[in-house]
């Protein structure tokens, strides 16, 4: 959608590295304050801002973050621009990314893990191709603009749901026809650990896991819960962090693909019973990925309710109003309560006092809804709504409704 | 007098079983653990300590000072005269007419007694408790009926044998209360055991008006390291002497009243507890308690023996965890109860060895054993607040004439304001000040408290060996907790780290400057202020005096709440009370918070950051609330080099 | 929830010694410590909790604290690897369910010890479980712990190897007193030397860089849209004197766009 902002790789890359004769140009951000020898802040006027499309330097002194704020508007028009394609006719190696497909489509991590493969095959002699192996039913569009010079896409019922044992035999067979130069999955928690830590036992390679900082040479993993930096030979099966590398954004690929010869069924052992459907509000408050969160300031405890089945959240509240009995004690956040580490915090009524913030420390979106402007917890909000719960509350819930509604309506579309 | 052999015989065998009862009752105490006490001295300081210590508490409600003075005096007296005339048969005229005055004494305090028990307030029992004037009015009328004759007032053989019958049957009454009942269990138990709880106390320097708060630690080293059980779960791993104060408890319930816990509808009732640990030592159920329960719950359930875990059906954990140690019943106890011991030995035990401390308080635990902070912060970041105070460490200097004692404030942004203030403070004054840096670790009063002795003693420790390797003369910290621990705890580790040392809270290191005028403060302006004694700087250290004196230095005349000074009411803060929040109705800290908008007061100055947080936590609108550090630093006249 | 259980079950649960994120102090690991607390409430007695390395560690005993009577422990150098000596203790023992953790709090934390462990004896494995919810005839039924507090329920055959989620139900208060009378047992184990791991360099972790947002602008407009917009990060946006109809979907497209609903 947004065509006006595109990543330039080179220049994260010369920005990334520090002996880039170019580095001092165009590294922004964190390197720009370096903490002197004293202790004391020093900004090095020379690593900030960036160059313009017309060779200006430009400071941007919101590191970037600007460009998000382009969202909701449209530009004239999209211009389509045919990226150029890049071919590997009989490759030389293989280097198979297997990714997560979360929901059918690439994650972002995914994409990362297939921009570093190229990284990789680029600095290994001879030519190299790009698999990727996919599992399941896929929606994904973009494979080529995404880096896939050979895909194998494997579907059937018995690759469906939860099948790690199957999907292992399929990269077993990979392993004996392809004979890939190295193994690329990525770390998560959505099969790509699981998947290639199985792969790994049954080759009886020793993996790197938390891999962020890979060539064909060597590897700098994360140990000991993030606190160490393992350096080592790039081994064969790598799980790898999100933002690894850069993702490929200015050619496109073959995707040509590549049937393997039949698959052996695997014995399942593992049997699959469906995921279980969790009522959010059931969801430990800990684990919960949306809290809606009420305060002092609520006064139609109906209405919240409402509103927090109608957007899906799991509920919150403040210590004030569990005091008050109007929420069980198993739902307060903060110091005394439960701390949260939901992606987005939705606080309603609650001021923010320093035992309730302590709480959301680990919340990435906190967004507010309360009369005082000048509360604490609008001055931690990312996005604030001034003005009456009840009022608010009762148009996102409309506009819950209107969206679970549409929702409905495109599902039946979808299943006509 | 016909059947005038009667009396002497009652006398003889009330006598008798008393000293039976007396034997039994000695032996449930001895089922307890042994301590240390001089028993002779004890002994023999025991009347002085009465008419002292004791009296001192009991004078605090004068009318029942003057009718126990009565009462007790005339029944002791009694008693050792009824003896000789009575018993021994003793014919003098003299000695006649002092137990008829003796009688009369007691009579008429027992009066007063009756009076009061008419509309008794909610705070004390009921029961047996109700029928003691009666048996006390008994026991003294019946003997002057009985001693008129021998004082020669009324011919001998007056009223013949019917009157003899009757008055035997008043006299076995009245010596059935006063001499069986008090060895087996009756309210006259608290005459018997309250006098040997006296002579024995296991705080020994509580009397002649010392101060005796540290608590006990536990010893880790028993039994090669491996001590059989820590803490206490049955009531016979009490100290014996502590079984027995148990039950010299007269159910005044004074502790009651006191209670912060109890008002804010928690399930704790010092004096209910106290009375369970009386069942606990002598067996059975809490059937026949007549006083008021453990709020929202129901009395007659709770079962108990010497051999028995309490925690199981005697006393409810959540009971224990209510308590924010801040002494106010121990303080208003006449009998000098020590229950807030008695709580932390029984926490533990849940702690240390059930491993079942409630709410956050197993993390709490967790994060002091890893981090040494109670919120698990990186230790390393300890001393980032001061980054910019250009504070000497210790480590760099070495010596210093003060060693500011941070405590967890420090990673605190609230508690953070607090520490500058002082810091700008001790600047102004030009003192020579040092701090520990990331050397310092938490006092440990959190996980004392919460009943980690194992904890807190490493802590202790750990903190003496980092102190004992630099030089100074006087600690000062803004943290009563810290202070306590540093002042009346640290001093069971062997170490001579503090020897020689003064320990002081801010305020009385503040005062102290202020008073030789190496502060120049200008008059506060603003409107009424009133003070809030932090439970561990007042009761816990018995400094009332500097912050006031500190608030009057700056032209404030302090509204004082009702309850303040010794009898400040706790803000909820204390014993780990916030972390293992037990629900109740109502918050300690709004009950303040109302205390002190009943002055009017649109400022609490406090001298504690515990204090301010659980204040702060009070719903706007509110007074402000402010630490005594922060206003005289606002006061501050700064110097203009 | 107390799990179903209908038959009696040998479990092993395997510790390693933690490592706390903010003070590196050892500790008992968190998802080890949740694989004890499943063993302790579906084992009960049979409980055998098994560390392969130095049976002098003073962090095991937060684990004994949390009411072990005893525990195993493979007597191991620093530099031997672990895997060897699991699979040769557990390939006699003959367990019906091995717990570990996801993944080691210190060292390399590569989480393959269940893998390795289970390809050695041949036995499923099942990774990130939330609970076990009954045995019966020789099947368990697994919770497996998705993202975002979703659940899968899966059916395994004994015995099998299962890593425990930080979604499994917290570990016990570690309890002092018991934590140091309990027995702790050294056994001598197969010894073998970790040689690939010598030639590792280890280093204190490094800050990540953050991913560049590189500002390509085009043309002038967008060059002032992007330098006067207020930036996300910092200062949040306040809506006010808005009507409530816009401040709703003002929220309701941040909730769109963070994908929550
Ligand atoms: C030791 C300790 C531990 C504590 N632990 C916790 C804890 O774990 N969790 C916790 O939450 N608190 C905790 N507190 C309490 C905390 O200090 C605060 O008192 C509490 O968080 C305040 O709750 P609140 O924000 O809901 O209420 P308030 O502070 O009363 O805030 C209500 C807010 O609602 C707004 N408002 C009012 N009416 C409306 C309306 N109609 N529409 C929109 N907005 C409105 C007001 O502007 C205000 O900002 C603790 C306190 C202490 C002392
Ligand atoms: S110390 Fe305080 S809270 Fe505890 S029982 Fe005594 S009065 Fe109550
Ligand atoms: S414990 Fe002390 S204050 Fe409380 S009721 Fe008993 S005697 Fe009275």
């Amino acid at each position: 959608m947004s065509d006006v902002i595109r990543r330039d790789p080179r220049a994260e890359w010369i920005a990334r590295n520090r002996l880039h004769p170019l580095h001092g140009t165009i590294a922004v951000g964190d390197d720009a304050e370096v903490r002197g020898p004293s202790g004391l802040l020093r900004k090095n006027p020379h690593k900030v801002g960036f160059i313009g499309p017309n060779g200006i330097k430009r400071i941007d002194r919101l590191k970037g973050n600007g460009a998000a704020s382009g969202m909701g508007r449209r530009s004239s028009g999209p211009q389509e621009v045919q990226l150029p394609l890049h071919s590997v006719e009989n490759p030389d190696f293989y280097i198979v990314v297997v990714p997560d497909l979360v929901g059918g489509r690439l994650t972002s991590q995914d994409k990362d893990i297939l921009g570093q493969a190229h990284k990789m095959a680029k600095d290994i002699e001879g030519k190299g191709a790009v698999v990727a192996v996919c599992f399941g039913e896929s929606k994904e569009e973009n494979y080529d603009t995404a880096g896939v010079d050979r895909l194998i896409h494997l579907e059937g019922e018995e690759y469906e749901g939860f099948s790690p044992e199957q999907r292992l035999a399929a990269l077993v067979q990979v392993e004996t026809s392809l004979q890939p130069k190295h193994w690329l999955f990525p770390d998560s928690v959505n099969g790509g650990t699981d998947l290639g830590s199985r792969l790994a036992a049954r080759l009886g390679e020793r993996p790197a896991v938390q891999a962020w900082q890979v060539t064909h040479e060597t590897t700098v993993s994360r140990g000991a819960s993030q606190s160490l930096d393992i350096t080592r030979e790039t081994p064969r099966i790598l799980m790898l962090l999100e933002e690894c590398a850069d993702a490929i954004d200015e050619t496109r690929h073959e995707v040509k693909a590549i049937e393997l010869d039949s698959v052996p069924r695997a014995i399942v052992q593992l049997q699959d019973q469906g995921q279980v459907a969790v009522d959010p509000n059931a969801i430990p408050l800990a684990e919960a990925e949306f809290i809606l969160s009420a305060g002092n300031g609520i006064h139609n405890w109906d209405q919240f309710h409402e509103t927090a089945a109608a957007l899906g959240a799991t509920e919150g509240a403040s210590r004030v109003a569990v005091d008050d009995g109007f929420m069980p004690r198993f739902r307060q956040v903060g110091a005394t309560g439960t701390w949260v580490t939901a992606r987005v915090y939705l606080a309603v009524g609650i001021s923010g006092a320093i035992q309730h913030m302590q709480g959301i420390g680990q919340c990435d979106k906190v967004v507010a809804i309360n009369t005082d402007a000048g509360c604490d917890m609008v001055k931690r909000a990312a996005l604030s709504a001034i003005g009456d719960s009840e009022e608010i509350l009762g148009e996102l819930l409309k506009l819950a409704q209107e969206h679970r509604a549409n929702k409905g309506e495109e599902g039946e579309q979808n299943a006509a | 007098m016909v059947l005038d052999w009667l009396p002497s015989v009652l006398i003889a065998v009330a006598l008798s079983l008393a000293v039976i009862g007396a034997v039994r009752r000695v032996s449930l105490w001895r089922a307890g653990q042994p301590d240390k006490v001089d028993l002779i001295a004890g002994l023999m300081a025991m009347p002085k300590r009465y008419l002292h210590d004791l009296h001192d508490v009991v004078e605090r409600d004068k009318y029942m000072s003057k009718t126990h003075a009565a009462t007790g005096g005339g029944f002791v007296l009694s008693v050792v005269l009824i003896l000789a005339v009575h018993l021994f048969g003793v014919d003098n005229q003299i000695l006649a007419w002092a137990l008829l005055a003796a009688l009369v004494l007691m009579f008429v305090g027992a009066l007063f007694v009756f009076k009061r028990r008419m509309d008794p307030p909610s705070r004390i029992s009921k029961g047996p408790w109700m029928r003691l004037p009666k048996s006390l009015l008994a026991f003294s009328s019946a003997f002057i009926i009985l001693t008129l004759p021998v004082a020669g007032i009324l011919p001998e053989g007056t009223g013949g044998w019917v009157l003899t019958i009757i008055l035997s049957v008043v006299i076995a009454m009245g010596l059935a209360e006063m001499m069986f009942g008090m060895t087996w269990g009756g309210p006259m138990k608290h005459a018997f055991a309250g006098a040997l709880h006296l002579a024995f106390h296991r705080r020994q320097e509580r009397f002649g008006g010392g101060r005796s708060t540290g608590l006990k630690p536990v010893d880790l080293t028993a039994n090669d390291g491996k001590p059989e059980i820590l803490g206490v779960s049955k009531p016979k791993d009490f100290k014996w002497n502590q079984l027995l104060g148990f039950d010299a408890c007269v159910q005044c319930g004074r502790c009651e009243a006191m209670c912060p816990a109890f008002a804010a509808g928690q399930p704790l009732n010092p004096k209910k507890l106290i009375q369970d640990m009386v069942v606990g030592l002598a067996g059975g159920t809490d059937a026949k308690y007549a006083g008021s329960p453990y709020p929202g719950k129901e009395v007659g359930y709770a079962k108990g023996g010497p051999d028995q875990i309490i925690t199981q059906g005697l006393v409810d954990p959540e009971t224990l965890w209510s308590c924010t140690t801040c002494r106010a019943c121990v303080e208003e106890c006449p009998m000098m109860i020590e229950h807030v011991d008695a709580i932390v030995d029984m926490r533990r035990f849940l702690t240390m060895e059930k491993g079942s401390t409630p709410n956050k308080g197993a993390e709490v635990l967790d994060n002091i054993i890893a981090t040494d902070n109670p919120n698990g912060y990186a230790p390393a970041n300890r001393a980032n607040w001061a980054a910019d105070q250009n504070l000497p460490l210790m480590r760099d200097v070495k010596k210093a004439d003060v060693l500011f004692w941070v405590s967890d404030g420090a990673f605190d942004m609230r508690s953070q304001r607090i520490l500058r203030s002082f810091v700008k403070l001790m600047k102004a004054a030009h003192v020579d000040v040092a701090i520990l840096g990331d050397e310092e670790l938490d006092s440990g009063d959190v996980a004392r408290r919460l009943g980690d002795d194992a904890a807190f003693q490493s802590l202790a420790k750990r903190n003496l060996e980092i102190l004992s390797q630099y030089e100074f003369k006087t600690i000062v910290t803004t943290d009563p907790h810290a202070y306590h621990c540093l002042r009346n705890e640290y001093g069971d580790f062997g170490s001579d780290a503090l020897d020689g040392v003064e320990v002081l809270h801010h305020t009385t290191y503040l005062n102290r400057l202020v008073q030789a005028g190496s502060l120049n403060l200008e008059p506060f302006k603003g409107g009424t202020v009133t003070y809030h004694d932090p439970c561990y700087l007042g009761r816990y250290n018995g400094e009332y005096e500097a912050p006031r004196e500190l608030l009057r230095s700056l032209g404030i005349e302090i509204a004082e709440m009702e309850r303040s000074g010794f009898r400040s009411r706790c803000c909820g803060g204390g014993g780990g009370a916030p972390i293992t929040d037990i629900p109740g109705e109502r918050r300690i800290a709004d009950m303040r918070m109302e205390d002190v908008n009943t002055t009017g007061a649109e400022l609490v100055a406090v001298g504690c950051q515990q204090c301010t947080a659980m204040l702060e936590g009070v719903v706007e609108p509110r007074p402000e609330v402010k630490d005594i550090a922060e206003i005289l630093a606002d006061q501050l006249i700064e110097e203009v080099h | 929830m107390q799990p179903n259980i209908k038959q009696s079950l040998d479990i092993v649960s395997l510790v390693s010694i933690g490592q706390h994120p903010q003070s590196g102090r050892v500790r008992r690991a968190e998802q080890d410590g949740r694989a004890v607390e499943l063993g302790m409430n579906l084992g009960g007695d049979n409980l055998t909790v098994l560390h392969a390395g130095d049976p002098q560690e003073q962090a095991l005993r937060t684990y004994a604290g949390m009411g072990l009577s005893s525990m195993q422990v493979l007597n191991l150098d620093t530099q031997d690897d672990a895997v060897p000596a699991l699979a040769d203790y557990l390939q006699q023992l003959r367990p019906d369910i091995v717990l570990t953790g996801v993944r080691a709090e210190s060292g390399e934390s590569s989480g393959m010890v269940p893998y390795l462990l289970a390809e050695k004896l041949n036995w499923p494995v099942v990774a990130r479980i939330a609970d076990i919810v009954s045995v019966e005839d020789g099947v368990a039924e697994v919770m497996l712990a998705l993202p975002r507090g979703q659940r899968r329920a899966l059916k395994v055959a004994l015995p099998f190897v299962a890593s425990v989620d930080n979604a499994a139900p917290e570990a016990r208060q570690s309890a002092y007193g018991p934590g140091i009378r309990a027995q702790i047992e050294p056994l001598a184990a197969v010894k073998e030397e970790d040689a690939v791991r010598s030639n590792w360099s280890e280093a204190k972790a490094k800050p990540r860089p953050k991913r560049l947002k590189v500002v390509k602008a085009k043309t002038a407009a967008e060059r002032f849209k992007a330098a006067t917009a207020k930036p996300q990060g910092e200062a949040g946006k306040v809506l006010k004197g808005v009507p409530a109809k816009e401040q709703a979907q003002e929220i309701f497209n941040l909730l769109l766009e963070e994908k929550v609903i």
